[in-house]
Parts: structure tokens; C-alpha cells; sequence
């Protein structure tokens, strides 16, 4: 068993108050036993008790020159934000978090740290770097379960009001600040609930829902109306926005467009594409079926075709509904975009894992009902335009896995609706939207983008980033002068 | 006795005194058509269908109820009765929803959809639950005409759904008195019993009681002896013709009656009497009961263990490993308390298990509810005491019998159960048992009778059954006595058990006295329409959150039955809605996101309006909802609009609810210039609605009804191929058609206007979960092409639609939509809502 208090100390730490060579070992997670989580949705992460995380603070050694910020897709100052958690001074830990991130909780669970801060912490160079992912998370956790809100800056009405399209991380990004920064701002949602990728595709047991909620909420109160239901390209076109008097437009609508096989069979019944499986679980609660009405997939045997964390997440919600779980990638382990985490988390919770293995054509029963797929073994080649060596079919390799679920975790492309339903927005070639990278702003005046729509599926933190970006621009464009505060 | 020799159709035959000219008839071996005869009813002569003639007897006789004397001579074929027959049937048939038997397209349309539309009202056969099993429907076919003359009356009666358990359509009503002559014989005094008089009559409770309040005892019996769909069991109706019925009993309580279990693709659906006799009759925990227990949502899945203070699910070896071992630790201080609802196997086995632990053992009686204060006073044993002073250490619990504060006194809790105990988070192994029909094993009822149990329902997840777990651990712990290799060997092993105290209620004769649990369990929480008999709940119907935000429901109201008008206001959607754009639909947080197609807004007044059959839990949940409540959301416009463009002579076609949906595609089509020729279709007249609307917007109206009832016979295609031709000799030509309405008659369109080479648009109807095109469940094939209907639709082109795929893809979660169809009776609002109106029911 992980015991939660299972706390790694130090070894011969003699100066404590200032470590030259830190020897306190990167402090565990405690996680919920594999054998009882593959069967439940609660989370799987403890979170660092106070203890472990002042511990795990003290190895920062403060550099001058972080490296870590550097990393930081939305420069938190991390080594001032972990000096405080060190101090005791837990609270104020968050405050800093959120001056440059407005989800922390959320961040603090599903950043890929290991690429982004976490890689460019010195103490990796050697050892284990500073796990800045849970220490954010820590704070975060400890300001919300304390009900400490941070100091909100409060700036002059400015009189301007901005419409934020899509309620996901970059959206309550821009929401967050521009609400700050004095503006009128109201949030659509085309769902029913605010939240995006955040609700329906990353499942409870790696990001409660319950903290999501709890940000929106934040965010409610905090002045940002929030419209659900209001699908615009649909409802109401970005045109019809800026006529209807809001002075700019923040478009950040996702990539919510599933990608598919495009191979036979694809449109059998027991197909899914992940955002389909994620959301009838996620959004429309399907597992407390039939309380909601929303039918569930009830997996017997369940291959997801992917290597990337939507898979990872597929695969493990399977899992959870009482399926085997299989997962069938074309590549090798080493190429699989997952986070190390998820997948080891994966295979820790007993999913299978068929790598170098390609899907070919989807088998049917008579009935157009998934029996299995048939793959293609693959061996890897030269490297490709992404750096990554090119898998290769193997001739005559082919082999059938039997299942009754087929989900296609693939990637997402742009939503359509807004680019297809706006005047004057230029559209890349894969209908990514076409924005300043410093700025976000779009082709057409007002208009700014960020996150999916402009940079195809990425992550989380990218699209606040970029939401950051934006935000300040859009303050900029709309008074002509620098935002009063963080 | 001496026989009674007479001749039937030139046949001699001999019966005993006393028997009927249709018993001799069958005796004889020539058949009669018969709808109200039933081998358990005494003769009645409602139906008037097994007419014969006699020589030297004026008239037609029913054969029913003519005694069979010497020397007659029986004619039951002949121009004279043919008619007669056919005359009856018809009226018959007038008066019973009738379209599907006489509709040109019924074979094509049955092989593409041979499952039942799970409608609200069944206006046709394909919206009927008991279409596989309707006995007017198979005499209808048998006599093959499709022509039938009498107009068809449908009586709109309210659908009765506010009772428990059963749910009623007096509009599908033949009149054959089987109902009430059942009840009669098996209870004396019939609850219900023909009511009004003459075009008015119909059969109802005295003063329009409901059921549970008129001396109904919810045995079923009607439900099960009605020929026609107007009685139906609210929980097995929509799963199909039982595919197996076997022979069981019920372990409810100590009466412990004999019963037919009814089966659905290995699943209990319902159980039914031995035979239609008052001493066979069932209570209605017994007949409605047992199938919902077993098909509980919270049913236990898989073997779990605690360690640590963390529980966690294992293989069953590992969890058996772990119970005998906290079993062994305990020896001398172990306690078992099991519920009388176990068979005489597993009762035996727990006594030699506590035997063989040197411990104490006690099973606690069934109990009606009446005694009892909710939830207390079940007679549990005294030796549970010995759990505080510390003398029992260990309990085996096969139930929910178990308060938290004294399982907080024990070292180990070992569960035994198929639902889940209150005191599961303090359980040590929790072990999931197969309940009632999902194992074998005999019982002895209260009278000492020995009655076998079979297995004949498929246990969820890895439950087993439970003298097989007893056994197991039996084994794990090397106790001798346990050891046995079938179950016929533990029955055989019995000896002497006692029969079980007597129920202390009378459950078949009156609902106030069911038990109230079942192993320990509220029966009411597990099968919530129980609590209409008092029994008791945990569950607080006013803890249902109803939005208070939301969308105004401005209007609601059944338009033509089973067709539903709704006008919300939703300014946001009515402010940018284009013709044939949908909507996505939550009548509360926990529907589905459901599509409907608009049929008419106004920017205005911010309202819109949609046509909504009800077809299945969504509808339903809409439907219900009454004026002025709110809709959790309303999502939309969403979809491609129609492109609306000058093309010349467009020809639109509506059926169901795309009668509605025709109504702004028509409208803007003729604004642009077009001239707009509208057909819409109804499977009868009494189904048709908003004619004047539409006509107002079209240059044409054209009506087909699939009874011939209204304009052409058949549905829209024939009438577009009478257009087409009409034009055709006047040189003119369509040049664009559009149809909205269910896939086959779409399809039909399709397959019609292919070799027209007129461009063709049809509203697809997939499966959809969010509408704005992020999860692509509503994937379509176009000319091989994958869309999305919900953005690249709903319109596409008709010749490009892969038809085969789009009703598979719609049939994908039939058994999860009658899984969800709600169970509780919380539809009031529907049912008896003009009761007052309707007087007293004398007549008079």
C-alpha cells in the first residue's frame, strides 16, 4: 500500500536553512492503489500533504536566472511561488500563482511539467528536478479547501465590453483578466456547462470536476457573465457581436472537431471517437445511467487507437466502465506524445498495450456491430518531418484483436463554426484561425483568437498562454495603454 | 354421461354435455376466429367474431356460448358469415388504431423496422408495444384484406400512466371484456368493469378511482389476458415478446408462489401466474417486483476487499481468500444474519458454516410494512448485543440489517449481498450475490410446501450465486461439511427444515400489505412506484431540483395524439433561426441534449415552437413538463439552414412531426419565388395537422393518409409520383424535392426520385450527443463521404445517403432507451388530468 504520509527525508541534510547541495530526494505522490482506482473515478494523485510539500520546496534553490519561468508557457514566478509554500506560507503561494495563471488547480494536474517548467530546472541536470506541477497544485488545492480567494486588483470601469467565445482555459484566461482589468465582459458557451476540453474531456479522476466548477464559479462572481447554450457561428456570428456593441471579440472555440481513421468499417456501431466516449461520461454523466438519460457505452473489450493523453484518458475510462482495455499505436513507446505519467499510470491500472501495431479495417457482425480490428504490425524508419521515426507497415503482419469498442483517439482538428460563419478572419490550410503570435490578434480588427483554434490541438497551459497574450493585447487595443495590474 | 354427436362443416363429432358448438367446433378441428373467447374465461359473446349458422336455428349464434346439442348441424363457413365476420372486424377495427394493417407500404416498412416505436400513445401498430403479440393484429393479418370501410374513430382518451407498474390506452380498447372477467373470476369483486354506455363505453375503476385505491390487487392478470396493447406492463413493454417462459417461484416472502418467469435476451423481464385461477394468483411485488430487483441500476458487480482503510476490487479468489482468512481469525466469536428471502440451499449452507465456526446464526423474517415504522422494528436477533460487549467479533451479513454504529464495533464484516448495505464503506469483503431468478436452488413456502427456483436471468457483472460463494469459502476454510460438488447434492443433503412462519399479511389481496424489504433493503428505494402503497422511502421526491432558471415553456399541447406542440421562449434562437434548423432540447440537468427540428419562431415575441412526438425518455421528459415550467436549456439555432433559392417548382413532403418541419421551409421557399406544392402525410386523418398553415404558404396542398382515410392512399411518394405525372402531361417539371420525416419514409423518397433526376434534400435524423459537431456521433455516409449531421447537416442529399447505415446507427442504443424510460408514477400531470370533467361514470 501507498501510505499518504509515505514522506522521503532527508539524508544528511546539515544546513537545512540554506542548502548548498540539497539532498532531499523529490518528494512522491501519493496515489490511489492501482488495483482499487481502475475501478472508480475518483482521482488518482493524493496531493502533497503540508509536510511533503514545505519539504519538496525546500529543494528550490532559487536561481536568479530560472530557467523554470522560462518554460512557463504563462511565466509564473515559480521560485518566488515555492520560496512562500517553504515559508509556510501557503495562501500567499497561491496569490502569486494566480497574478500570471487563473486555474492552478488545474494546471497543477495536467501541465506536462516534465516539458515545460520541470525541464528547465537545474536540479534536473543531475537528479530529480523540483516537481513545481505538484506544489502548484498544493497551493491551489490549499487556497480553494481554505476558501482563500486572492486579492483582486480593482481597476476603473473602462466602459468597454468584450465577448468571450467558448468558456474552455483560453477563454476563462481572457475572462479572468479582462473582468480585472475593468472591462464588461460576457463568456459564451455552446454546451450546457462552462468549462470545454476541462468538462468533457479530461475525466474526474485526473481533474475533478468539482474544481473546474469551482474556478467558473470564481469567475462568475468575480463579474464575467456567462451565457451557456449559445453556440456562436450558430446562435450568433462574431459579426453580429461586434454590431450588437461589444468593442472585441476573443474566439477561442477549440479544437472540438474529432479526426477519424478513414479506414473500412469506421461508421459500425461500437465506433467512438474519444471526444464522444470522454463526453457521454464527462459532460453527460453517463455513468450514473439511467438517473441521466444519456446512454452509456458499456465496454466489454475496448481498443483506443492513440498514443497521446486523450488516448491515455480513453483507455482508462474504459478500464473504469468494467472493459478490458487495449491500446493499439503505430509507433514505439518513446514517440507516444502521452505524458510519462499518464502512461505509466496506464499500465499500472492493466492496460494493454499493442504498440507498433496500426489499424487496417474495422470487423463486423452482420448487424454493422464492432467485433474487432485488424491491424498491421509496423517497424520504424527513417524520421519523419516530426522528428519522430516513421512507422512502417510489415508485410503479410496482418493480425485481428477482438472487441466490442472501437475509440479513435486521433487528434481534433478546429471547430468550423466560427471561422466558417465570420467575415474578414483568415484561415490557415487545417482551418486553424490566422493570428499574431505576439498579440493573438486575428485579420479582422477586434477580433482576437487563441488556444486550439489557433494552434490545433495543444495543450491546456498553451492555450492560457496564449489566452495571457491576447488578453493584453485586447486591453491594449481597446484603451491604448498597458493593463493597470498583473 | 352419454356424448353429444353433432356435425361441424360435414364433420361428425362427439363432445361431452355441457360443451359449446365452438368447443365442438374445435374438437372437430375447423377453426373459428375468436377475440374475446379465452380457454380461462367462462363464454361471453362480446366480439361476435365465431359466428356460425345452425339448421332450424334463426340467425347467426355465437358459437361461444350455444351449447352443443344432439344432432346439429354447423355451418361455420359461408358467404352469409364471411361478411358478417368481415362487418364485425371492421367495426372492431374502427374503433382500434388501424393504419399499419391496411397500409399499402406495411411489408417494407416492417422489414426495415420490425421493433416498435416506444411511443406514448400507439396510434398504429409500429408504435405498439404488444404488436408482436396482438391477437386482433393476427386476425387482421390472417384475413389479408387490407380493406377495410368504416371510417376510424380514435376515442382520445387521456393515457393512464399514474399508477403503478402498468400503464393504460383505453384507445386500443376492443371492448372483449377479457379485463374484467379476470378480474372477476380471480378476486370475485372486479376492480374495474365496463363504464359509460354506448359509443362512450369503455372499461375504468368505479368513479375513476385510480388502480391503487379501487381494490385492485396489481396481480397482472388483466395485463396478461388483454389481446390488444391497451394493457401493458410499464417495465417488460417495450423489451419485446419474451423469448422464454419458465417455470420458477418467488423468494419475496414466505408464500413463496409459484410463477412463470418471463425472459428477454437472458434477462428477467417479468413474471407472471401459473395459470389465470384465483389460487394462482400474484401479488404485485411477485409479478411486477422480482424483474426490477434483479435489473437494478445499483446492483453489485465485482468482489471487493478493504485494506488499510482503502476498499478496492479483486478477483473472487482473492476476496474468498480474504473472508475465510478473517473468518478464521474470528472462529468462536462469528456471527451470520441472512434474510428469509434465501433458498433452503443457501440457508443450509450458512447453517453449517456457523456450524463449522462454532457461531451464531439467525435469519430474519420478510415483514410487511404495516407494523413496522419505516425501517425500524425488524426482528433481529438478541445475540447482536454480543457484538458491543465484544463477544462477537466477526459478522457475516446477508442483507441490510446492519446500523453503522454497531458495525463500528466489529473486527471484521463480511457482506454478502446483491445490493448495496448501508454499512458497505465498512465492510471488510463484500462478496456480489446473484439474487431471486438469477439462481437455482428449491424453497419451502409458509404451507410446507418444496417449490425449485430456476436460473433463468443472466447476474450483472461477476456475481455469483450464493450457495456457490458459501461453498467456496466453505472449502477455504477445510470445513468438511461444506464440501459439495452440485447444487442437487446440497438439496439432497437437506433434511429436515421447518417451513417458514406464515406471512403476516395477505400481499395478493391487498397492496397495502407487501413486504417492505427485501433482504433488509427498502423495497420502495429500489422500485420506487412500490411507494404509491405506503411503503416506505429514503428517497425525497421535493430534494428533485427544478430549474428555476432556464427556458419558459409559454405553451404545450397535444396537437393530434402522441404530437406534442411547444412553444418556449428562447430569444436568442427565435432571433437567428433560418428554416430547417434544429434545436438541442434538456428538459432538466440530467436529459439528454436531444435535437428537434424548429418548426416555426418569432423573433418578436422571442418564442419558438416545435413539434415533438413523444417516442422514447426525452420526449417523454418534455412532454410532462406544463405550462410555464422551464426547460433546463435550449441550444440553437443549430445546423446548416435550407439553402433557400429560386429553383421553379419545388415539390416539399412532411410526415409526423416534419409536417412542422415543412411549415418555414415551405414559407421561405415560396417568398424566394418558388411554387411550392406541399404534401403532408399521416398514417390516418385524426393524425394530421397544421393544414391551413401550411396551405396558407404553399401554392398546393396535397394530403396522403396510409389508411386512405384523407387524400391519396399511401404516403407522400405516391403522391409525388402523381404530381410528377400531372406535371409531366403538362410539360412542366419539378425541380427540387425536400422531405422531413422518419428514415423510411425518406428513404422511400430516395428510392422513388433516384431515377427522376430530380435533385432531392432529406432532414437526417442520427443520433446526436452535443449538436456542434465535437463528438461526431451523428456521423452519416454521403456518396461515401463521412458528415457530421449536426454541422454539415441536416440536409443532404437524398441519393447519396447510405440508408442501411443510418437505421443501424439509429438502432445502436435500443435497449439503453427502454432501460431509460422512467418506472416511477410521476406523471400525473398526464394522466386524469380532466378526471373531474369526466363525471361519474354511470352514464348518465
Amino acid at each position: 500500500m501507498h501510505a499518504e504520509h509515505d514522506i522521503a527525508s532527508p539524508k544528511d541534510n546539515i544546513n537545512p536553512k540554506r542548502p548548498k547541495r540539497p539532498k532531499t530526494p523529490r518528494q512522491p505522490m501519493p496515489e490511489q492503489d492501482p488495483r482499487r482506482r481502475r475501478y472508480n473515478f475518483e482521482e488518482v494523485p493524493r496531493g502533497y500533504s503540508e509536510e511533503a510539500a514545505r519539504l519538496e520546496a525546500s529543494r528550490c534553490l532559487q536561481c536568479k536566472n530560472a530557467g523554470c519561468i522560462k518554460g512557463c508557457p504563462v511565466n509564473i514566478n515559480i521560485p518566488a511561488f515555492i520560496d512562500l509554500i517553504a515559508k509556510g506560507h501557503f495562501a500567499e503561494a497561491a496569490d502569486k500563482l494566480k497574478e500570471q495563471n487563473a486555474l492552478p488547480a488545474v494546471c497543477g494536474r495536467v501541465c506536462p511539467q516534465e516539458s515545460q517548467c520541470e525541464a528547465g530546472c537545474i536540479l534536473g541536470k543531475k537528479g530529480d528536478p523540483v516537481a513545481i506541477g505538484r506544489l502548484e497544485r498544493f497551493a491551489a488545492d490549499y487556497a480553494r479547501n481554505h476558501g482563500h480567494e486572492p486579492p483582486v486588483c480593482t481597476a476603473a470601469p473602462t466602459g468597454k465590453k468584450v465577448a468571450v467565445v467558448g468558456a474552455g482555459p483560453a477563454g476563462i484566461t481572457v475572462a479572468g483578466d479582462m473582468v480585472r482589468w475593468g472591462h464588461e465582459v460576457v463568456m459564451f458557451e455552446a454546451l450546457h456547462l462552462a468549462g470545454g476540453v476541462l468538462m468533457y474531456g479530461i475525466p474526474q479522476f485526473r481533474l475533478p470536476k468539482e474544481i473546474v466548477q469551482y474556478e467558473i464559479n470564481t469567475l462568475k462572481k468575480s463579474g464575467v457573465k456567462i451565457r451557456t447554450d449559445m453556440a456562436i457561428g450558430m446562435t450568433q456570428t462574431v459579426d453580429q457581436l461586434l454590431e450588437s456593441g461589444f468593442d472585441a471579440v476573443f474566439v477561442g472555440t477549440g479544437a472540438g472537431l474529432p479526426s477519424f481513421l478513414n479506414i473500412p468499417g469506421e461508421n459500425a456501431i461500437g465506433v467512438f471517437s474519444a471526444n464522444e466516449f470522454l463526453t457521454r461520461v464527462n459532460l453527460m454523466k453517463a455513468y450514473d445511467f439511467p438517473r441521466y438519460a444519456t446512454a452509456p457505452i458499456r465496454p466489454r473489450r475496448a481498443i483506443t487507437v492513440g498514443g497521446g493523453n486523450v488516448a491515455m484518458d480513453s483507455a482508462r475510462t474504459a478500464l473504469r466502465l468494467g472493459a478490458e482495455s487495449v491500446i493499439v499505436y503505430r509507433r514505439s513507446l518513446e514517440e507516444m506524445p502521452a505524458r510519462a505519467e499518464e502512461v505509466h499510470h496506464a499500465q499500472e491500472e492493466g492496460v494493454e498495450f499493442h504498440l507498433l501495431t496500426a489499424p487496417k479495417r474495422i470487423v463486423t457482425d452482420d448487424r454493422n456491430r464492432v467485433t474487432g480490428m485488424e491491424c498491421l504490425r509496423m517497424k520504424l524508419g527513417e524520421p519523419d518531418a516530426s522528428g519522430r521515426r516513421r512507422p512502417m507497415p510489415m508485410e503479410n503482419s496482418e493480425l485481428v484483436i477482438q472487441a466490442d469498442t472501437i475509440i479513435v483517439a486521433v487528434g481534433n482538428q478546429p471547430n468550423p463554426l466560427v471561422p466558417r460563419t465570420s467575415s474578414g478572419i483568415e484561415v490557415g490550410i487545417r482551418g486553424t484561425i490566422v493570428a499574431d503570435a505576439e498579440t493573438m490578434a486575428t485579420t479582422k480588427p477586434g477580433v482576437f483568437a487563441g488556444g486550439d483554434i489557433v494552434s490545433g490541438a495543444a495543450t491546456v497551459i498553451s492555450a492560457m498562454g496564449q489566452g495571457k497574450q491576447a488578453a493584453r493585447a485586447m486591453h491594449r487595443y481597446l484603451v491604448g495603454d498597458e493593463p493597470p495590474c498583473v | 354421461m352419454s356424448q353429444i354427436n353433432l356435425t361441424i362443416d360435414g364433420k361428425s363429432v362427439a363432445v361431452e354435455p355441457g360443451a359449446t358448438v365452438l368447443e365442438a367446433a374445435r374438437r372437430a378441428g375447423v377453426a373459428v376466429p375468436t377475440i374475446c373467447d379465452h380457454k380461462d374465461l367462462s363464454p361471453y359473446g362480446a366480439c361476435r367474431m365465431c359466428i356460425v349458422e345452425i339448421e332450424g336455428v334463426r340467425g347467426f349464434p355465437t358459437s361461444c356460448t350455444t351449447p352443443a346439442a344432439e344432432g346439429m348441424q354447423v355451418r361455420t363457413a359461408s358467404p352469409e358469415l364471411e361478411s358478417l365476420r368481415k362487418r364485425t372486424m371492421e367495426l372492431m377495427l374502427s374503433g382500434h388504431p388501424n393504419s399499419c394493417l391496411v397500409c399499402p407500404h406495411r411489408e417494407a416498412c416492417e422489414s426495415m423496422r420490425p421493433k416498435a416505436t416506444k411511443a406514448g400513445r400507439s396510434t398504429r401498430c409500429g408504435f405498439c408495444s404488444n404488436k408482436e403479440e396482438c391477437d386482433i393484429r393476427t386476425m387482421a393479418l390472417e384475413a389479408g384484406s387490407r380493406d377495410l370501410n368504416l371510417p376510424t374513430l380514435y376515442a382520445a382518451h387521456n393515457l393512464e400512466r399514474g399508477d403503478p407498474f402498468m400503464d393504460r390506452d383505453y384507445n386500443l380498447c376492443i371492448l372483449c371484456a377479457r379485463c374484467w372477467r379476470i378480474c372477476e373470476k380471480i378476486h370475485g369483486k372486479p376492480a374495474i368493469s365496463i363504464i359509460n354506455r354506448g359509443k362512450d363505453a369503455r372499461v375504468g375503476t368505479a368513479f375513476h378511482k385510480s388502480h391503487v385505491h379501487s381494490g385492485c390487487t396489481f396481480c397482472g392478470s388483466c395485463i396478461d389476458i388483454c389481446p390488444t396493447g391497451t394493457l401493458t406492463d410499464r417495465f417488460a413493454r417495450w423489451y419485446g415478446k419474451p423469448d422464454a417462459k419458465t417455470p420458477s417461484a418467488c423468494l419475496l416472502c414466505p408464500e413463496g408462489c409459484a410463477l412463470i418467469a418471463q425472459t428477454h435476451s437472458g434477462k428477467l423481464v417479468a413474471a407472471t401466474m401459473t395459470a389465470f385461477q384465483s389460487e394462482a394468483s400474484l401479488c404485485a411485488l411477485g409479478r411486477f417486483g422480482m424483474a426490477q430487483i434483479v435489473n437494478a441500476s445499483t446492483r453489485l458487480l465485482r468482489p471487493a476487499i478493504r485494506e488499510n482503510d482503502e476498499a478496492f476490487t479483486v478477483d473472487w479468489d482473492t476476496a474468498l481468500d480474504s473472508a475465510a482468512n478473517g473468518l478464521k481469525q474470528h472462529a468462536g466469536r462469528v456471527g451470520i444474519l441472512i434474510s428469509a428471502a434465501t433458498t433452503r440451499e443457501e440457508r443450509h449452507l450458512y447453517a453449517r458454516l456457523a456450524a463449522g465456526l462454532n457461531g451464531r446464526f439467525a435469519v430474519v423474517p420478510t415483514l410487511p410494512v404495516d407494523p413496522l415504522p419505516a425501517g425500524q422494528g425488524t426482528p433481529l436477533p438478541e445475540w447482536l448485543a454480543d457484538i458491543q460487549s465484544g463477544k462477537i467479533t466477526a459478522l457475516i451479513l446477508g442483507g441490510d440489517f446492519l446500523e453503522r454504529e454497531l458495525a463500528r464495533s466489529l473486527d471484521f464484516l463480511l457482506v454478502i449481498d446483491g445490493l448495496p448495505v448501508r454499512v458497505q464503506d465498512q465492510a471488510d469483503v463484500v462478496l456480489p450475490a446473484a439474487l431471486l431468478a438469477e439462481s437455482a436452488g428449491t424453497l419451502r413456502t409458509a404451507a410446507g410446501q418444496i417449490r425449485s427456483l430456476a436460473r433463468i436471468s443472466r447476474a450483472p457483472g461477476q456475481a455469483k450465486s450464493e450457495w456457490e460463494i458459501l461453498r467456496d469459502i466453505g472449502q477455504k476454510l477445510d470445513i468438511a461439511e461444506m464440501h459439495f460438488d452440485t447444487l442437487q447434492d446440497v438439496t439432497a443433503a437437506i433434511t429436515d427444515d421447518a417451513p417458514p412462519a406464515s406471512f403476516p399479511g395477505r400481499p395478493r389481496q391487498d397492496v397495502f400489505s407487501l413486504p417492505a424489504t427485501y433482504r433488509g433493503h427498502l423495497l420502495a428505494d429500489i422500485i420506487p412506484a412500490l411507494s404509491a402503497f405506503g411503503l416506505p422511502t429514503t428517497y425525497d421526491p421535493s430534494q428533485e431540483v427544478q430549474p428555476t432558471e432556464g427556458f419558459e415553456l409559454l405553451e404545450i399541447r397535444e396537437l393530434v395524439p402522441n404530437m406534442h406542440l411547444l412553444r418556449i421562449h428562447a430569444p436568442q434562437v427565435a432571433a437567428h433561426a433560418k428554416p430547417g434548423q434544429f434545436v438541442i432540447l434538456m428538459a432538466r440537468e440530467t436529459s439528454e441534449r436531444a435535437p428537434f427540428t424548429l418548426a416555426d419562431w418569432d423573433a418578436a415575441t422571442g418564442s419558438i415552437t416545435l413539434i415533438i412526438e413523444e417516442v422514447g425518455r426525452s420526449s417523454r421528459e418534455l412532454i410532462s413538463l406544463s405550462q410555464g415550467a422551464r426547460l433546463a436549456h435550449v441550444s440553437g439555432p443549430l445546423g446548416q439552414a435550407f439553402p433557400v433559392e429560386r429553383k421553379g417548382t419545388v415539390v416539399l413532403g412532411g410526415g409526423c412531426y416534419g409536417i412542422g418541419a415543412i411549415l418555414p421551409l415551405a414559407r421561405a421557399l415560396k417568398e424566394a419565388g418558388n411554387r411550392v406544392i406541399s404534401v403532408i402525410e399521416g398514417s390516418s386523418a385524426y393524425l394530421l395537422y397544421w393544414e391551413d398553415k401550411i396551405r396558407a404558404v404553399s401554392d398546393e396542398l396535397r394530403i396522403a393518409t396510409k389508411d386512405g382515410t384523407r387524400g391519396t392512399y399511401g404516403g407522400v411518394q405516391e403522391v409525388f409520383q402523381e404530381i410528377r405525372e400531372r406535371e409531366e402531361d403538362q410539360g412542366a417539371a419539378i425541380n427540387m424535392i425536400v422531405a422531413v420525416g422518419c428514415t423510411f419514409m425518406m428513404r422511400m423518397v430516395s428510392e422513388l426520385t433516384k431515377p427522376w433526376d430530380v435533385s432531392t434534400f432529406v432532414a437526417l435524423n442520427p443520433i446526436m450527443v452535443d449538436g456542434t459537431g465535437m463528438c461526431g456521433a451523428c456521423r452519416v455516409s454521403i456518396h461515401d463521404e463521412t458528415k457530421f449531421a449536426c454541422i454539415d447537416g441536416p440536409f443532404f442529399d437524398a441519393h447519396g445517403v447510405d440508408w442501411d447505415e443510418l437505421a443501424c446507427r439509429r438502432g445502436a442504443y435500443a435497449r439503453e432507451e427502454v432501460e431509460a424510460l422512467p418506472q416511477t408514477v410521476d406523471l400525473n400531470t398526464l394522466m386524469f388530468p380532466e378526471t373531474a370533467k369526466q363525471g361519474c361514470g354511470c352514464g348518465g
